[in-house]
């Protein structure tokens, strides 16, 4: 079985990242700023999801301690929370580690 | 998403069966509770259902207790001719609780609790797992 050779070229690699800049994150290559596709402003949003679910966490944690609250609402609210923080900062470093590697390319 | 819906229908369903410990608590703790004469009733036993709700906040169906009820069954009566509560006869009323049925009630709350911390373990191992993916 023939496999069609895969292209090592600086060239190849930089219409890859192009095509992957222009495709998967919906945004030309000339957007700058705080749009809505751009990642600075996609991993933002996230954050801002897993603060808020964080903030609900220390919430029931709060008046768990009061002796008010829910025991499994409390460990339910946490355990979201701390999902949502390690999915978004997994995600950061996977597409900080993708800028580096672009960066320390040899051209 | 789903695995945090799974999270929270676990939590509710250790919620309730937390509520059936109280009640087999409460039946437990008044399994000897007369009444002070004869015509007022001794403690009669709590019995609890659970339903299946649609949660309007979290827009999907979950367990709820449904009411907690009184067990109407015979109450068994004693002879006892000395105690304030008994009849002309000698005989006391006592509390329609049986010690065995109350510990079987208390075991399987237990299981099912287990069984609902055990759903949020895997639910939480699986989203772990799936993140460990990007790493």
């Amino acid at each position: 079985m023939a496999l069609a050779p895969i292209p090592i070229s600086s060239a190849a690699a930089a219409q890859a990242y192009r095509a992957v800049d222009s495709g998967a994150f919906g945004a030309a290559p000339t957007t700058t700023g705080a749009s809505a596709t751009d990642f600075g402003g996609a991993l933002a949003r996230a954050l801002q999801g897993a603060v808020d679910t964080g903030h609900t966490a220390d919430a029931q944690s709060a008046s768990a301690i009061a002796g008010g609250g829910n025991i499994t609402d409390v460990v339910a609210a946490v355990s979201k929370a701390e999902l949502a923080l390690q999915t978004t900062v997994t995600i950061r470093d996977r597409v900080v580690q993708a800028y580096q590697d672009i960066m320390r390319m040899p051209i | 998403m789903d695995i945090t819906k799974a999270l929270d229908i676990s939590a509710r369903g250790m919620d309730v069966q937390t509520t059936r410990l109280r009640v087999i608590a409460e039946n437990l703790a008044n399994q000897d509770t007369t009444g002070s004469d004869p015509r007022t009733e001794p403690y009669r036993r709590k019995t609890i259902t659970f339903a299946t709700e649609m949660d309007r906040a979290a827009g999907m169906p979950m367990v709820k207790v449904k009411k907690i009820g009184v067990d109407q069954s015979e109450l068994p009566r004693r002879y006892d001719p000395s105690h304030p509560a008994a009849d002309a006869q000698g005989y006391v009323r006592q509390p329609n609780v049986n010690a065995f049925v109350e510990m079987m009630d208390m075991r399987s709350a237990q299981r099912s609790y287990n069984a609902n911390v055990s759903v949020m373990q895997v639910a939480r191992g699986m989203l772990t797992r799936a993140i460990d993916l990007l790493k």
